[in-house]
């Protein structure tokens, strides 16, 4: 086995990278590799390292199939392809390409595991890791053992909002939040692994349950003994030794307990490929006496260190280095979010969401027209006509992913609520938007860490399960109140969502809570600077703010003001409400100050 | 591609042997009396993730049947479910009809559905409409038939996932829920799965030998009690005891009390025992009656806890 010398050693996360992809390559059970805080730019270079792995050293780079929002079933399942013929149109079907059997292993690449598809959430739910995969499709039958692995990006922060049962198929996981680099070649250091797997020994799998305790599900079990299976196979050994549980716990990174005392512990057997032990930031606990060994020169594979560490959990100086983040994270999550979405019939009929499948069709709106053609050309010499015929039976039309035909437009004036909660007035409208499936948008006043106190700060989200929501409701106060300033992002929010979905808006509601007083001019938040004392201009401007969402469409539209009740100023919120065309609702009964 | 382990051929071959998947003995039990007692109708059987539900489901049918069963996919089109044209056939110019998954369920006995709580609601309700009528009606495409189906339902669901309708809930004869491993268990599984996948990467392996021998005892041992079910009595007081216990736990309907027959008699069946004695039927009662309780057919848990079993403990003492 030869070893690259230090100053051509690729970077650490680089080299756990490289390693991780060797071992997904190596065992299908390990096909699924997730990778948290990726940079975005590298998730190309990184996904062309593992299909050259994949493809091996003599072959082409396995293919890639990428997958994202707009991934459909027709995409993944069934490759169809429409021909012209002298009797007319004809169509083959083949495996699709995340089952077709030939050459390397495909590389299925999710850019952004939290916003995959809803089919390419079931793809991956049946296919990662699973003994057996059953493909049920137009003119295909299947039943095959999985062959293509899964390389998928997601931030640490949204792991919270991916489904559980989505993320546990994933057995590999690396937080790489450091990674700059990629390898573009393949290094040579992984000497040839033997025809079969490496034994599991006993003394591994118990050195696997020592690590990861006793909370771990089976699948982490399984996946940490599988990946110590696979470095020692990749090392040339034939039996898994604690130590490769030890190197795969720590290309994972999860620190490593020091193992149990025992007296029959195998610990002098054969020895296992340690490693030259690789610097990691942060590594500061002693090294164990096994990693001090001598060793012969064949041993010192590039494997990553053994050394000792405390308790199971994130490599020390390392915060977002664990890789079961989803443990800790809280995040509302979509309900059921392998289902197939719903489709809703009380708003107007829509064609404007991405299209994420198709279905059958009973009339010709939003047809699906090559999925029609296709569906046609399959009956055609039954039919017998002379001519190329579409009939009813052959209609299908697009399946959308739901578009928002609800809006929920909330301004937030930080500096009115005190220590008032205000999730009681506020709870009636969340819990609308939620049942409508409404989008949000959110703007803040007043905010202690606004990047700039003098301007209005906004963000729009899917619906109110974003978890920017909840960080905004309980922000601390601040001390201006640019209240004129949001009034008009609110207003240009309102005429946007109207000029951008037409008709297909069919409800939006604006919510402002504040007390009405704005201690902020307009003419303030625009140049970023404060002239001169303010007096009751900030007040005023916000009235002058509010008076153009009076003009749009109420039949649509319903505003209402809640009223923070803050004295002395307690008919500032009637004025504001009054110039919106708004509802007072009342935020709290108990007069504060 | 270098490096890849070896990988046999048959998709059936990566499946861990019945006889080898550690633990989960509620889950095994309800596909033994099921597979003894058809007339029970099938098992649901919920759990966590990584719990070996889709395993042993796939281990008990290459046990039993020598073949893999007969699976709905959670994407499978509705032509694939209720059968249609084939699809070369018809670009020949030529009618051939290819039968769908529920008439290969009538033909092997069992449908499988995998995640059975993620099917759309179209072959949710497909499915239903064959399971109650016992007809599968096809009117579609230039396709009339008509054909009577009969079919038991093993599914497997993880519960985090959103639950079941009632009316599917009650088609599954037993429900079971997987349960944790025990760190003991949590070893010896982690030890079999991995000494499985290293035997089946090698050519030969005493491992596999002994996993089927053991498979072939299992299968003789269901074969006997298969032939013996018909014979095994069900005394009057069993019967007796068994409406007054779904009486005191609430149960909906009177299918529940049917199935527990069954699988009392089954487990009787299995243990070569003449007649159903009441501790047969305290040992089927929860997954006959666990799932036809009002708070699960309204989205409750499947829990059968301590108070369930103190709710019906005196008739079984006195009995």
């Amino acid at each position: 086995m030869t070893t690259s010398t230090p100053a051509l050693e690729p970077p650490d996360d680089a080299r756990r990278l490289e390693r991780a992809f060797r071992c997904a390559a190596l065992d299908p059970a390990l096909s699924g590799v997730l990778l948290f805080d990726l940079e975005p730019r590298l998730i190309r270079p990184v996904a062309g390292l593992f299909t050259a792995i994949l493809g091996g050293p003599a072959g082409p780079p396995a293919a890639r199939i990428p997958l994202g929002a707009a991934t459909r079933d027709e995409d993944l399942w069934v490759t169809s392809r429409l021909e012209r013929h002298r009797d007319g149109i004809a169509f083959t079907v083949a495996p699709g390409p995340l089952v077709a059997g030939a050459g390397p292993p495909p590389l299925a690449v999710v850019p952004d595991l939290a916003h995959l598809s809803v089919a390419g959430m079931r793809a991956a739910v049946q296919l990662i890791g699973a003994d057996v995969v059953c493909v049920e499709q137009p003119g295909l039958r299947l039943v095959d053992r999985p062959r293509a692995r899964w390389l998928a990006v997601c931030r640490s922060e949204d792991s919270g909002r991916v489904t559980p049962h989505l993320l546990d198929r994933f057995a590999l996981r690396l937080a790489v939040p450091g990674l700059r680099t990629v390898p573009e070649g393949l290094s040579s250091d992984s000497a040839a692994p033997l025809g079969a797997f490496a034994a599991t020994t006993e003394e591994a799998v118990t050195r696997v349950q020592e690590i990861l305790g006793p909370g771990a599900g089976p699948r982490r079990s399984l996946a940490l003994a599988r990946l110590a299976r696979a470095l020692a196979t990749l090392g040339g050994q034939r039996e898994v030794t604690a130590a490769h549980c030890e190197d795969a716990a720590r290309l994972i990174g999860l620190r490593v307990t020091e193992p149990a005392p025992s007296a029959d512990r195998p610990d002098s057997g054969e020895p296992g490929p340690l490693p030259a032990p690789l610097p990691h930031p942060g590594d500061t606990g002693r090294r164990g006496g096994r990693s001090n060994r001598r060793r012969r020169p064949e041993e010192e594979q590039p494997l990553l260190a053994s050394g000792p560490a405390e308790g199971v959990g994130s490599a020390p100086g390392a915060p977002l280095g664990m890789p079961y983040p989803e443990d800790d994270a809280v995040a509302l999550r979509e309900f059921m979010p392998l289902r197939n979405p719903w489709q809703r019939r009380s708003g107007p009929a829509s064609a404007r969401g991405a299209v994420v499948g198709t279905r059958r069709a009973h009339d010709l709106r939003d047809l699906a027209l090559l999925r029609t053609v296709r569906e046609a050309a399959v009956h055609q010499r039954i039919r017998g006509y002379e001519d190329f015929t579409v009939a009813p039976v052959d209609l299908h039309s697009n399946l959308r992913a739901p578009a928002p035909e609800r809006l929920l437009t909330l301004l937030l004036d930080h500096t009115c609520r005190g220590d008032w909660d205000w999730q009681d007035a506020l709870t009636p409208f969340l819990q609308w938007a939620y049942t409508a499936r409404a989008a949000l948008h959110v703007i803040e006043v007043g905010g202690a860490d606004a990047a700039d106190e003098l301007r209005a700060e906004s963000f729009a989200a899917r619906g109110v399960l974003d978890p920017r929501l909840m960080t905004a409701l309980y922000r601390p106060r601040g001390r201006a109140t640019p209240l004129a300033h949001g009034i008009e992002q609110a207003a240009r929010t309102m005429r946007q969502a109207f000029r951008r979905q037409g008709s297909a808006l069919a409800e939006a509601w604006l919510v402002v809570v504040t007390d009405g007083r704005g201690n902020v001019p307009l003419r303030a938040s625009h140049t970023g600077r404060l002239h001169g004392p303010v007096a009751a201009r900030g007040i005023e401007d916000s009235l002058t703010a509010a008076a153009p969402i009076a003009a749009l469409d109420r039949g649509r539209l319903r505003v209402a003001v809640v009223d923070a009740a803050r004295r002395p100023y307690g008919e500032l919120p009637f004025a504001l409400a009054e110039t919106l065309g708004a509802m007072v609702v009342e935020g709290r009964g108990d007069h504060g100050s | 591609m270098s490096g890849t382990a070896p990988e046999a051929g048959r998709p059936g071959a990566s499946i861990l042997p019945y006889s080898r998947v550690v633990g989960q003995d509620d889950l095994k039990l309800a596909l033994e009396l099921n597979h003894v007692a058809p007339g029970i109708g099938g098992v649901l059987m919920a759990g966590q993730r990584g719990t070996a539900k889709s395993t042993l489901v796939r281990a008990f049918a290459l046990m039993a049947h020598g073949e893999l069963p007969v699976t709905l996919p959670i994407n499978a089109t509705d032509d694939r479910v209720v059968g249609g044209w084939r699809l070369d056939a018809l670009m020949r110019g030529e009618t051939l009809e290819q039968p769908g998954l529920l008439e290969e369920a009538h033909d092997k006995g069992i449908l499988y559905v995998d995640e059975v709580n993620l099917l759309d609601d179209h072959v949710v309700n497909i499915i239903l409409d064959v399971v109650s009528t016992g007809q599968l009606s096809v009117q579609r495409e230039g396709l009339a038939a008509a054909r009577q189906l009969d079919f038991g339902l093993v599914g497997t669901m993880n519960p985090e996932e959103g639950g079941l309708r009632p009316q599917l809930l009650d088609r599954f004869g037993l429900m079971v829920t997987a349960a944790d491993l025990d760190t003991d268990a949590r070893h010896r599984m982690i030890r079999t799965v991995l000494a499985f996948e290293e035997a089946r990467a090698r050519d030969t392996s005493e491992w596999l030998t002994d996993a089927e021998r053991d498979n072939a005892a299992v299968r003789d041992r269901l074969r006997a009690a298969r032939e013996r079910f018909a014979q095994v009595d069900v005394p009057d007081p069993v019967l007796r005891l068994c409406a007054e216990a779904a009486g005191r736990l609430d149960a909906v309907g009177q299918r529940g009390e049917i199935v527990a027959t069954h699988a009392a008699r089954a487990l009787a069946a299995l243990e070569g025992a003449e007649r159903v004695e009441p501790r047969h039927l305290l040992r089927v009662l929860p997954p006959a009656l666990r799932h036809r309780r009002p708070e699960a057919a309204h989205g409750g848990t499947f829990d059968w806890g301590p108070d369930d079993h103190a709710r019906i403990k005196d008739l079984f003492d006195a009995g």
